[in-house]
């Protein structure tokens, strides 16, 4: 809208808007004062005078001929404007007396909206406006101006670019490029929407290739002045301007001439019909063809302008339909080129961000590499920690339960040893009663029943021991007899400062699990290992190595512990495995009968023999290799 | 020797079935048994008789069946206890399993003996019937001494230097040599002394300068 700014400004006075004056054909008599001004000061004069001297515009409600409103576009309208309609006015009003005619002159929106309002019933405006107005709002054409000087009604419109006539180097329009182009707006149809056809055809978006559009707003002369005082490199006319312009070879060049046959003016653009009048949707056809006869009739020599038969106004619409503005704004479904052309600052940029965004990702995902890296050796630091800790734990585990089992014994010892010392006591003073003939029977009814008492007491102790070797009892998993023997082993080196050399042999196929209680069968193995490893202490070094043995025979897991010992009398193997039975001055003799006991629990044996070869004892844990096989069979 | 049948049998322990079944047995041969639930009991009980027949400092046929543990006070601290108090009472440890380090400890203060439970009635019997005649016995020494202090505190200091080298045997000569006193006046005092202690020889005087003082004669 600075174009309409810089109209008022130039009014110099803040009276009725020129935009909006209505202009009465009938007041004034048509004389003109013609004087020698510019030629849009003597039109805003001739306003200014209307608006001043006329008595103001009554409502004429009770006139019979009915009104014809004419808008006239009047931005645009330079030369062609202002005075130059009065004639049409006239000749009309003296053409068709049964009307009532009014020009409206109104700016590009003004006009817009006008005729939005219905407000009129014919439009003079250039070709650019009129195709949008078709478009939106039905406008049909009814004649085309004729200027006289065109070679046909099609071709009477061009623009023409001027540069300073120095600047040799700017000949056709691509060299224009990074020059600043001065214009009257870029609303302009002839002066500069055309010429902005031609850049782009050249090549050149104005927007992105010129180093700056100055829109220097009415009258052209501004453009002509601009070039000259080099504000500008270049400047866009409208054709036929320039040649008016005294001396003009002389001061400018013309930038992309191009040869328009018959055209008598210089052109840098194709060549465009001029301005139409239109009739609007809401006017009756029959009065356009009232008007078209009127005006067809008008005499340039007599009239100073002409009508032509409507003109062919397809180079319009491909003019807009190329820039992509008028009724082809964002309709025109845009080729992938124009798309690319037009938007490339964001394909670009989306381009940017893409790469961006990859190296991005590619920058995160080597950070991701190399902290999951870290973070995957810290987890198995950690996992190895746990399992150490889990590993002490299992062994720290082990170790007190061997602990409580010789605390135990102390305790049990003294527990026991109780209520027995008593029931002896009661036991043998009976006896001595009853040899001294003193033996009373509430004596014997005494001590029977403390004896009785006494009994239930030893039984509630050892009721109390199993149910604490119960509470210790573990889920039974599947697991490899040679890594639980080698953890017993382990364990076993870690429970003795000089542990004796212990052989394993392993005769099991590899990836065997036996399913069992892993804890409870190492107790086993460790009290296995404790008694050979007693049996043969005090020997020779040679004679303290102990030997494993893992076999398979049938489905029985066999788990040989050997010593190289005394061996055992007859006696002490019948014995063995009966609870308390111990040949060591400080056992309990609970170990083997415990041993056995845990074996048969699992649905195996523990068997002792003397070594093959003479040499210390074996004892024999055998396990079924399928601990539900017993049940599976069955 | 005291009456091994009118002895008094004090059972301290614990356990109330195992000490019933103790007072049991030793009342199967005869003996007066009293029991203490715990050797602070015994304490008491020992305060409450005061000095008299009952008193176990007095009874000359008394034996103690102390248990070596107890929650409270322990058998050794009451052994101690007692000691300190110049109570000579015989005592016979009652120890349990794995107890023989203690009752090694009990036997160095002078406990008779220890029976490690459980054990057979016989031995409980015969460990306590040596007890109460070892105890016995030793009374009977002290009071064998404390007699023959007696009798020797009657000689006059003279007669006492006299007696002593008597009883080392010396001749009269040799004895008025080392008092450098004159052989008749030796044997006056030989002959008082005589008298004084009802010995008849220097052998019987020397017994009983031993029994007094067993160093005596070093």
């Amino acid at each position: 809208m600075h174009e309409e700014a810089a109209l008022r400004r130039r009014q110099g006075f803040s009276g009725p808007r020129w935009t909006g004056a209505t202009l009465d054909a009938r007041a004034p008599n048509g004389d003109l004062w013609v004087m020698p001004l510019p030629r849009s000061r003597l039109f805003l004069l001739a306003i200014l005078l209307f608006a001043l001297l006329l008595p103001p515009v009554q409502t004429h409600a009770d006139e019979s001929p009915p009104a014809v409103r004419i808008g006239v576009l009047a931005f645009l309208g330079d030369d062609a404007s202002g005075q130059a309609w009065f004639p049409l006015l006239d000749h009309l009003q003296h053409r068709l007396p049964g009307y009532r005619f009014s020009l409206v002159q109104l700016n590009h929106d003004g006009l817009e909206r006008a005729v939005t309002a219905g407000e009129l019933e014919f439009v003079i405006t250039n070709p650019g406006h009129y195709v949008e107005l078709e478009a939106r709002h039905g406008a049909s054409l009814v004649l085309t101006l004729d200027r006289g000087d065109a070679p046909a009604a099609e071709r009477a419109l061009g623009s023409v670019v001027i540069a300073p006539r120095q600047r040799a180097s700017l000949r056709e329009l691509p060299d224009l490029r990074g020059q600043r182009l001065a214009v009257v707006g870029k609303e302009g149809f002839g002066g500069y929407q055309l010429v902005w056809r031609e850049l782009l055809a050249a090549g050149l978006e104005p927007e992105r290739d010129l180093a700056g559009l100055l829109t220097l707003g009415l009258p052209m002369d501004r453009v002509l002045a601009a070039v000259e005082r080099g504000d500008a490199d270049a400047g866009v006319l409208r054709a036929c301007v320039l040649e008016q312009q005294p001396d003009w070879q002389t001061r400018f060049r013309v930038v992309g001439a191009r040869s328009e046959p018959g055209f008598p003016c210089v052109t840098s653009t194709r060549l465009y019909p001029d301005w139409p009048f239109a009739r609007l949707r809401g006017t009756p056809p029959a009065l356009g063809r009232e008007l078209a006869l009127a005006l067809l009739a008008m005499d340039r020599q007599r009239d100073g302008l002409a009508w032509a038969v409507p003109a062919d106004y397809q180079s319009v619409h491909a003019l807009f339909r190329e820039l992509q503005i008028g009724p082809y704004k964002d309709l025109q479904p845009p080729t992938v080129m124009m798309l690319a052309e037009r938007y490339w600052p964001w394909v670009a940029g989306f381009a940017l961000l893409v790469v961006a965004w990859v190296l991005y990702t590619v920058h995160v995902e080597r950070l991701v590499d190399t902290r999951t890296a870290a973070l995957r050796a810290v987890i198995e630091e950690r996992q190895q920690l746990a399992a150490d800790m889990r590993a002490s734990q299992e062994r720290a585990d082990h170790l007190a339960r061997l602990s409580v089992l010789g605390e135990l014994s102390g305790t049990l010892a003294h527990e026991l040893n109780q209520p027995l010392a008593t029931i002896a006591n009661y036991a043998g003073s009976l006896i001595r009663r009853l040899d001294g003939h003193r033996l009373t029977d509430d004596a014997v009814r005494e001590a029977a029943g403390e004896m009785a008492t006494q009994a239930e007491r030893a039984a509630d102790i050892l009721a109390r021991i199993r149910g604490f070797s119960r509470k210790r009892r573990m889920p039974r998993a599947a697991v490899s007899p040679r890594e639980m023997v080698d953890e017993a082993v382990a364990l076993f080196r870690g429970m003795l400062g000089g542990a004796p050399r212990i052989d394993i042999a392993s005769a099991l196929p590899p990836g065997l699990a036996v399913e069992m209680d892993a804890l409870q069968i190492q107790q086993v193995l460790l009290n296995l290992l404790k008694n050979g490893y007693d049996a043969s202490r005090s020997l020779p070094a040679e004679r303290q190595a102990l030997a494993l043995r893992l076999e398979q025979a049938d489905d029985l897991l066999l788990i040989t512990v050997r010593d190289h010992g005394s061996g055992m009398d007859d006696e002490t193997r019948r014995q063995l495995f009966e609870p308390f039975f111990t040949t060591k001055p400080e056992g309990l003799g609970l170990g083997l009968a415990i041993c056995r006991s845990i074996a048969e629990a699992h649905g195996g044996h523990l068997t002792a023999a003397p070594a093959a070869d003479g040499f210390g004892s074996e004892f024999t844990l055998s396990l079924p290799l399928n601990a539900s096989g017993r049940d599976a069979h069955a | 020797m005291p009456d091994i049948e009118s002895c008094l049998i004090h059972v301290v322990d614990d356990d109330a079935a195992f000490r019933r079944s103790l007072v049991f047995l030793f009342e199967s041969v005869g003996w007066t048994v009293c029991p203490h639930a715990s050797a602070e009991a015994f304490l008491a009980a020992l305060e409450a008789a005061g000095p008299g027949v009952r008193n176990p400092l007095q009874q000359e046929a008394a034996c103690l069946v102390l248990d070596i543990r107890m929650p409270m006070m322990s058998g050794l601290e009451l052994q101690r206890t007692l000691r300190a108090r110049g109570c000579r009472l015989p005592i016979v440890f009652l120890t349990g399993h794995g107890d023989v380090e203690l009752a090694v400890q009990a036997m160095k203060l002078g406990a008779c003996d220890f029976m490690e439970k459980p054990f057979k009635d016989q031995a409980l019997l015969d460990a306590v019937t040596a007890a109460i005649r070892r105890g016995a016995a030793e009374r009977a020494e002290s009071s064998r001494r404390s007699s023959a202090c007696e009798v020797l505190a009657r000689l006059s200091p003279r007669e006492r230097e006299v007696a002593q080298l008597v009883a080392r045997g010396l001749p009269n000569k040799l004895v008025a040599r080392a008092l450098e006193i004159s052989e008749k006046t030796v044997h006056v005092h030989r002959q008082h002394v005589m008298e004084k202690t009802g010995t008849s020889s220097a052998a019987e005087l020397a017994r009983l300068t031993l029994l007094a003082d067993p160093s005596a004669l070093d």
